[in-house]
Formats: C-alpha cells, sequence, structure tokens
C-alpha cells in the first residue's frame, strides 16, 4: 500500500469494524541528529519510525488507538480495538469529525538533511562559543535534521499530506568562572535550511554573552511593585497560560476560565497583539492541517488587546457553543511595536528584565508566581545586573491589561516570533 | 513479549555495541466535567542499536523487531560512530563494564480487565465525586497506565529482560470561592499493571474526601507571607527536592557539563542529618516504585548513596562518565522510548527518614508553614530551585492553621539543606513522576517530612 491507500485502508476497516464515522493519522517520520556534550561531539543518532492513529466513532461515542505498524493485520486490529474504546466510552453528541474540503498538499523543506553541512556547522559553532564566550560550558547542543509526512483521511472525506523537512537546534549552557556559577540558560529555533551561523539562531549569542556575566549576581532589596520587561525567549510563559487557563479546551469545558464570556472584548492592552500564522512566512514550521481534520488558517488570537478566538478545537467548541479555532494554536507571533528596547527599558523606574521564568503553574484564576533566572534589574532606566533568588508574583489578567509597551524589535525562533514587552504592576520580591 | 535470544545478533556488531528491543504500552482515560473527553491507547515499539568508538557515539533505531530491522539498526549505529570518529579524531577510549542480568517482570499474573476495566473505574469514581460534591464547578478524573518492556543485549556481557508497568488515577477538583475559583488535585496508585495496584473504587474515596476537605480549606485560605521562613516540608515535597535540586545537580553527565556539584564532592553540602539515596530497586527492605536492575547499557545496576550525613558523596553514572570520573558505574542509564539512547537518569531518589515525628516538627515551628503537596518543579545547575506549592498551612504556635493559595517557593539546594533541623521518621514515595531531560523517563521521588528554613512567594 503506498501512504495514501494506507490511511484508506484504515478508514475502510474502522467503517467494517462498525464506525459510523471516522479518521486516521498516517506519519512517516525520519531524524538525524548531532549531539554535543560538555562542549565536545558526543552523537549521531537516526531514527526512522511510522505511527498510525486511527479514531472510530460509534453513535456519538469515541475510541483512538496509536500503534507503529502498518500492515494490514496490524490496521485492521488497531481499527477494531478503537472501535472497542469507544464502546466503553459515554455517548456525546460534541464529537465529530471535520466535513469535506478541499483536499491539500503541502511540500515544504528538503527531503534529505546534509550531514556534513550539519557537522560543519555544528563545528563552526564550538569553536564560536569556545573564542568568544570562554567561561561559558555548552552543556548540550543538538542540531537535528527531522523530515515528517503526514497522510490525513477522514470518512468525510477530508484529505491533506503534509511533507516537512527542517532542522532545529537546541542548545543549553550555563558559565563557570572559578567556583561562580550561574544560572543554566537555552535558546535555539528551527528553520529550513542551514544557511546562517547557529549562533544566531534564538539569539543565542547574545544569551551566552549574558551567561557569561551572570556569575555573578544578587538579590533585590525587598519587596516591592515594578515593571517586568519579559524577553522574546521567556514571552512562552505567557502564551502558555493563556492557552491553559484562558483559551483551551480544558478550562472552557469546565467552565472555569476567567475568559469563557470575554470574546470580543478587551483582554489586553491596546499594544498587544497575538496571531497564529501557520501559513506566514515568518514561521518554518507549524501544523498545516488540524488533528480534527481542518486545513489550518491564520488568525488572531488578540487584536490590539480584544480577545478575537479561543483555542477549541472541534469537540471544545461543539460542548461550549463557542466558535472552533481556525488552526492548531502553533505559530504563535506577537506583532512588534513602535519602541526600541533601549527607549522601553529607558522608561522602567525600578522593576526586572525577565529573561528566564521558572514559574509553578499558574492558577485557574490566572496567579502566577516564580523565581526570575537568567534577569536583571531595572532601575531608573538602566540596567543594573544581574539577579538570584527574586521571585515576581502576579495574575495573568491583570499583566495583559498592564501592557506598557511593545518592542519593534523581535526575536524568529523558526516556530514563533516575539518581541519584548514591559508590563507594570508586578510583585517583585528579594530575600 | 520477551524478545527471545537477542544474543544471537551479535555476529552483527562491529564495534561495542548496545542492541535493544522495547514497546511501551499506554493506557489513557480523561473525564473532564462528567464529559470523556480522551480514551485511547497507544503502542510504539521497535528496536535500537547504540555503537561506541574512540569516544563518540552512534545511534539508529527502527520500528518493528524482525531481523531486517536489527540488522538495519546495528549497520546505521555502526555507520554512525565511524563517520563521527572519523571526524573526531580521538585516540582510542574504553567503557567500564559490570554486566548485569535477568529477567524482571512485574507483569500482573491475574486476569487483565482491560480498558473497559478502566473505564469503569474511572467512571466510578467520577461518579462518585459528583454525587457526593454537587457544588464543585468542576472535577476532572484521568486514569493512565504505562508498561515499558525492555529486552537488552550489551556486547560487553549485559543482557536483560524487563517489564515495568505503572498505573495511576489523577483527581482533580474546583470550587469557587468568591468571585475567584481554587483547584486542588492528587495522584492514587503506583508501580503494577492496574489488577496489581487497584481493585475497587471504594479504596480510593477517603482520598478523594480528602482531596475536597483540603480544598474547601483552600478555599478560604491566604496567600503566605513572602520571604525567608521556617517551613515544614510533606514527603511529597522532600522527594521533589531530592530529585530536582540535589538529584540533577549530580548527575555526572550535567556535572561535567557545569553544575556547582563539581565543587563539593567530599565536602559538606547539607546538614548531618540529611542522607540522601538513589535507589536502584529496593529502598528500605522495599521495591521501589521504578526498579531497575539492569539499566539500558547492560549495567548491574546499584544503589548510589549522594549525601551521607551532610557530606556529598558521590554521582550518578553511565558507563561513560563513571570512566571520566574513574568511578565504578552506578546504573543510571535509561532510555524512555526504543527510538531514545540512554541518558544519565535517576530511579528512585530519597532523603532518608529520621528519627523525629511530623506533629514534633510542626510543633517546633512558631510562625512558618506546612506545604504538602507541589505542582511541578525545576532546578539549575546551580542547585537553585522551585517548587509550584498546591496545598499547604499555616504554622501558628506549633499548629496548624488557616490554608494556603497557590504559591511557589525557592532556593539554593546546597544552602537551604544546611538548614535541616528535623526529619520525620516515615518516608512516603510520590506514584506519579515523570522526569524531562531531553526524553521523559517515569522515576521515584520520596522522603520524609523535613524541617527547613525556605523562600516562599507571597503576594
Amino acid at each position: 500500500m503506498d501512504k495514501r491507500e494506507t490511511v484508506e485502508y484504515a478508514l475502510a476497516a474502522a467503517k467494517k469494524a462498525g464506525a459510523d464515522k471516522a479518521q486516521a493519522l498516517v506519519t512517516y517520520s525520519e531524524k538525524t541528529e548531532l549531539n554535543v556534550d560538555a562542549g565536545r561531539m558526543s552523537l549521531l543518532r537516526t531514527t526512522g519510525n511510522v505511527t498510525l492513529s486511527v479514531t472510530a466513532f460509534r453513535g456519538g461515542r469515541k475510541g483512538a488507538v496509536t500503534i507503529n505498524k502498518i500492515d494490514a493485520a496490524s490496521i485492521d486490529e488497531a481499527a477494531r480495538n478503537a472501535l472497542a474504546l469507544a464502546a466503553t466510552s459515554e455517548a456525546d453528541d460534541a464529537n465529530d469529525i471535520a466535513p469535506a474540503g478541499a483536499k491539500r498538499e503541502f511540500d515544504s523543506g528538503d527531503s534529505e538533511p546534509d550531514l556534513g553541512a550539519m557537522y560543519d556547522r555544528m563545528a563552526e559553532f564550538l569553536a564560536h562559543a569556545g573564542a568568544k564566550h570562554p567561561i561559558v560550558k555548552l552543556e548540550q547542543c543538538i542540531l537535528d535534521f527531522t523530515r515528517n509526512e503526514k497522510v490525513f483521511g477522514n470518512t468525510n472525506g477530508a484529505a491533506f499530506v503534509d511533507r516537512l523537512g527542517a532542522y532545529e537546534f537546541t542548545v543549553m549552557f550555563t558559565s563557570k568562572d572559578g567556583d561562580k556559577a550561574s544560572s543554566f540558560n537555552y535558546s535555539g529555533g528551527v528553520f529550513r535550511k542551514l544557511d546562517k551561523p547557529l549562533a544566531e539562531w534564538g539569539a543565542l549569542d547574545e544569551l551566552m554573552r549574558q551567561s557569561a556575566e551572570q556569575t555573578e549576581t544578587d538579590t533585590v532589596d525587598g519587596k516591592f511593585i515594578g515593571d517586568l520587561v519579559i524577553t522574546p525567549h521567556c514571552m512562552p510563559e505567557i502564551t502558555e497560560a493563556l492557552k491553559y487557563v484562558y483559551l483551551g479546551n480544558g478550562t472552557l469545558i469546565a467552565g472555569t476560565s476567567p475568559w469563557k464570556d470575554a470574546l470580543g472584548t478587551r483582554v489586553a492592552s491596546e499594544s498587544f497583539t497575538l496571531r497564529s500564522v501557520p501559513n506566514s512566512d515568518r514561521v518554518h514550521v507549524a501544523d498545516r492541517f488540524t488533528a480534527d481534520g481542518f486545513e489550518a488558517k491564520d488568525a488572531a488570537i488578540i487584536e490590539k488587546g480584544v480577545l478575537k478566538s479561543f483555542q477549541l478545537n472541534l469537540y471544545g467548541a461543539n460542548k461550549t457553543g463557542k466558535p472552533r479555532a481556525a488552526n492548531s494554536g502553533d505559530a504563535l507571533v506577537i506583532d512588534p511595536g513602535a519602541e526600541a528596547l533601549a527607549s522601553i527599558i529607558a522608561g522602567v523606574e525600578r522593576g526586572i528584565l525577565l529573561c528566564r521564568f521558572s514559574g509553578g503553574q499558574p492558577s485557574d484564576n490566572g496567579d502566577f508566581s516564580g523565581v526570575a533566572k537568567n534577569s536583571y534589574l531595572i532601575e531608573k532606566g538602566k540596567i543594573v545586573r544581574p539577579i538570584s533568588e527574586t521571585m515576581v508574583a502576579g495574575n495573568f489578567t491583570a499583566l495583559l491589561k498592564n501592557a506598557i509597551a511593545v518592542s519593534k524589535e523581535t526575536v524568529d525562533f523558526g516556530h514563533s516570533s516575539f518581541p519584548w514587552i514591559r508590563f507594570g504592576g508586578v510583585t517583585i520580591s528579594g530575600k | 513479549m520477551r524478545y527471545p535470544e537477542l544474543e544471537r545478533h551479535a555476529k552483527l556488531f562491529g564495534e561495542y555495541t548496545e542492541l535493544r528491543v522495547q514497546e511501551n504500552r499506554i493506557s489513557r482515560i480523561q473525564i473532564l466535567a462528567g464529559n470523556v473527553t480522551n480514551n485511547e491507547t497507544l503502542a510504539q515499539g521497535g528496536v535500537s542499536a547504540r555503537a561506541f568508538k574512540n569516544g563518540v557515539w552512534g545511534f539508529a533505531s527502527q520500528p518493528g523487531s524482525d531481523d531486517l530491522s536489527i540488522a538495519r539498526a546495528v549497520k546505521l549505529a555502526t555507520e554512525n560512530v565511524r563517520f563521527l570518529a572519523g571526524r573526531e579524531k580521538r585516540g582510542e577510549a574504553k567503557l567500564p563494564a559490570r554486566p548485569g542480568s535477568g529477567v524482571h517482570d512485574l507483569s500482573t499474573a491475574r486476569t487483565r480487565v482491560g480498558q473497559k476495566g478502566y473505564m469503569e473505574f474511572a467512571k466510578a469514581i467520577d461518579a462518585r465525586i459528583a454525587e457526593k460534591y454537587p457544588k464543585l464547578r468542576s472535577r476532572f478524573v484521568a486514569f493512565s497506565c504505562l508498561d515499558m518492556e525492555k529486552t537488552v543485549y550489551v556486547s560487553d556481557g549485559g543482557s536483560s529482560h524487563s517489564m515495568t508497568p505503572r498505573t495511576f488515577v489523577y483527581v482533580d477538583m474546583t470550587a469557587e470561592s468568591g468571585a475567584d475559583t481554587v483547584e486542588l488535585g492528587d495522584i492514587f496508585g503506583g508501580r503494577g499493571q492496574f489488577e496489581d495496584v487497584f481493585s475497587d473504587p471504594a479504596d480510593l474515596y477517603a482520598g478523594i474526601d480528602a482531596i475536597y476537605e483540603q480544598l474547601m480549606k483552600k478555599a478560604e485560605g491566604v496567600y503566605p507571607e513572602a520571604g525567608l521562613r521556617d517551613v515544614v516540608l510533606g514527603s511529597d515535597l522532600a522527594g521533589i527536592l531530592a530529585h530536582e535540586a540535589i538529584g540533577h545537580t549530580v548527575e555526572a553527565d550535567l556535572v561535567l557539563g557545569g553544575s556547582v556539584a563539581a565543587d563539593y564532592l567530599g565536602k559538606p553540602v547539607a546538614s548531618e542529618l540529611v542522607t540522601l539515596v538513589d535507589y536502584a530497586h529496593t529502598a528500605l527492605g522495599k521495591p521501589c516504585p521504578i526498579p531497575v536492575h539492569v539499566d539500558d547499557e547492560g549495567t548491574e545496576a546499584r544503589d548510589a548513596v549522594l549525601i551521607e550525613k551532610g557530606i556529598l558523596k558521590g554521582y550518578l553514572h553511565n558507563k561513560e562518565t563513571a570512566g571520566h570520573f574513574g568511578h565504578e558505574p552506578t546504573g543510571n542509564a535509561r532510555a524512555y522510548q526504543f527510538s531514545d539512547e540512554p541518558l544519565v537518569r535517576m530511579r528512585n531518589t530519597a532523603i532518608v527518614p529520621g528519627t523525629s515525628r511530623l506533629e514534633d516538627l510542626i510543633a517546633g515551628v512558631d510562625d512558618g508553614y506546612y506545604l504538602l503537596r507541589p505542582s511541578n518543579g525545576q532546578a539549575d545547575s546551580t542547585s537553585e530551585f522551585m517548587f509550584g506549592v498546591t496545598l499547604g498551612y499555616e504554622i501558628k504556635k506549633g499548629k496548624l492553621g488557616r490554608g494556603l493559595r497557590d504559591t511557589t517557593i525557592s532556593g539554593v539546594a546546597f544552602d537551604m539543606l544546611k538548614t535541616v533541623t528535623a526529619l520525620s521518621d516515615d518516608m512516603t514515595w510520590s506514584c506519579g513522576g515523570m522526569c524531562g531531560k531531553k526524553q521523559m523517563i517515569p522515576v521515584g521521588m520520596g522522603g520524609p517530612a523535613i524541617r527547613c528554613k525556605i523562600t516562599i512567594g507571597g503576594r
């Protein structure tokens, strides 16, 4: 069976087993990965896999089976098992599959890794880091090339193929100067080509420079209400909180989201615009179709402070009666502002440049607290020094309404793009 | 199912080689506010080979475990290591060996109830919560079981077959508190397949009732006063402290990568009351949550004493780091999926119990907090840590007071452990720990209650 036939076979097997609706996804994946541990090349790893997910529906009941075999007998068994699982579920009218749409195929990136170039780029990075950042210790560097081919179909006739090849680079590092050590930090990105030095991916060079000066830190004095200037690297703390506390299936179905009735209303400062743009050239990897079988479209989540979209899938939308998201909620970009970062920092009377945040999971009401890592004290418009053992606490609902300024500079990670944002009214406490 | 005679493929080896056939089988059920939102099984199996030459590694994996897949994995791993060794041009390097062997299969001997039985169990728990606590704003019941089955053969003679299952149920409740909501959850279960871990949903009802009572106190609770405070950490927090704040800093690969523990071996890092061990498979005469008898490099697994009476005594090793430091391998090389290479991972990391009673620990605090349940935790190469805390109480003049809202605690572990003034004489293991470090892996974390000073976040 070819790849499309495998999906069609799985759908037919589900129907034969008794499904009144079904969807199937086959993912072919090949990864080539070069590892550096403790500053030295350590491992070359190649993995191959094929996974099949069959989701079967019968009388509003749903069951799903994922295996990594695609012979006919294994597919038949997976389809039967999915039906058996569905029989144990509860009937729920919200369970459904996407309607038929245009059959779409997407193809991007290379189909094979350039292993020689991977090795050379990694060697170049190691030499660069050693020369420019001598006290930075590279705990682990991973450069991989992954080629995925996803083939999707459902019994309504929705069908997608997405072929994507991309290089991903992640680095974890710390600095050590005698017996003084910095906190670890990390960065990287995902891009379709190896056309620029790895030190430029995810602003790594700047983070390694910061790391070297973070071997000397001090806590802040006492407790005060101040500003946070959140860096692009730290911005996922906000986007993840939005997804899990405010916008996603879980809290909207449970009815606990603070924004459950906020669609179309102002939830953030006018300067804040968050979009999910899976079709934009600004991102190199994104889901081109959703897990429930819709083509992914670009859409604003918050536009000029107004909530434009939840991040509900088809089930969540049916369950809550609220609109379905136009995409998987990935490929996130926050629109840049007009002000330079230096000017934004110059406007801070007292606060923190928050470069990494180690925090507890935010509460259902959006409360958060945690430790400012790899961060800096700002006083009277100037970055004063690196800090340690400093905690920040606040509430995301209030924080977003206190977005004071957004930088014109951004960092592109390949999977997302974020600016620096200054927020006011956060509790900051030292030892 | 055990892969028979894996060693017959040794004729394919061209270098030092580890061969592993593995399957992970997962069942998951989620019931959110009475709706079955997830009911699925996942199985991922295949073969991996890892080869070593001149100080570098080559790895390859393939789905399936037929002879062709095994031959291809070994061939690719060998090609990979030779590519990298050829580029790096380092001298010959050898790995230390302490080959282990054995069969350690924790499959249940009882009749399997399957996903239908799991669903009935989860639904019974959900129905009980809905019936007894109708005023809750929301509720969530999740069932999860993971069977990890591995057959390992290594060219230095190590070999093993293991089937290590874990099953748990997570219960979470959300209640209104004025215009706000508060949430609290807890986890039940542990080592073993469903049939060996659970029998009657009613066995969990006392624990579920306890979550509700704790949640009601939390709904009326207060935010703690921020700052350095006297606290008693419950065993779940002691366990995550042992894992995150100490365990990670003494993983030898992270020591080589810059962990502050590189400077502390043989030096005092904690109160003399503190002894901390990463147990291989048996602790204090009982089996551990995640028993490891032979690791994924084929090494016989032994307990690793990390801190003994306050002195840092050792690191966690795979073969390569043991060779680097001139230490004995500890058997800490573990991989999660068939397609993952073994990394230095913790197994069952715990602070050893002391001699005090929990009541006396609390009675000894004039103004502080009793902190019980973590949500998540992270730690740094400096041993600075942060844990979210979802359950706690004030301590006023030695007695428990009002409940606490969600907060975080933080500190530098190698400083904070020096403030420990007492440990309770009991110990519990958390049953659902998953550790992230390139790959996820199930781990055990445990300890007694400990009295110490810690920085707590507030509002």
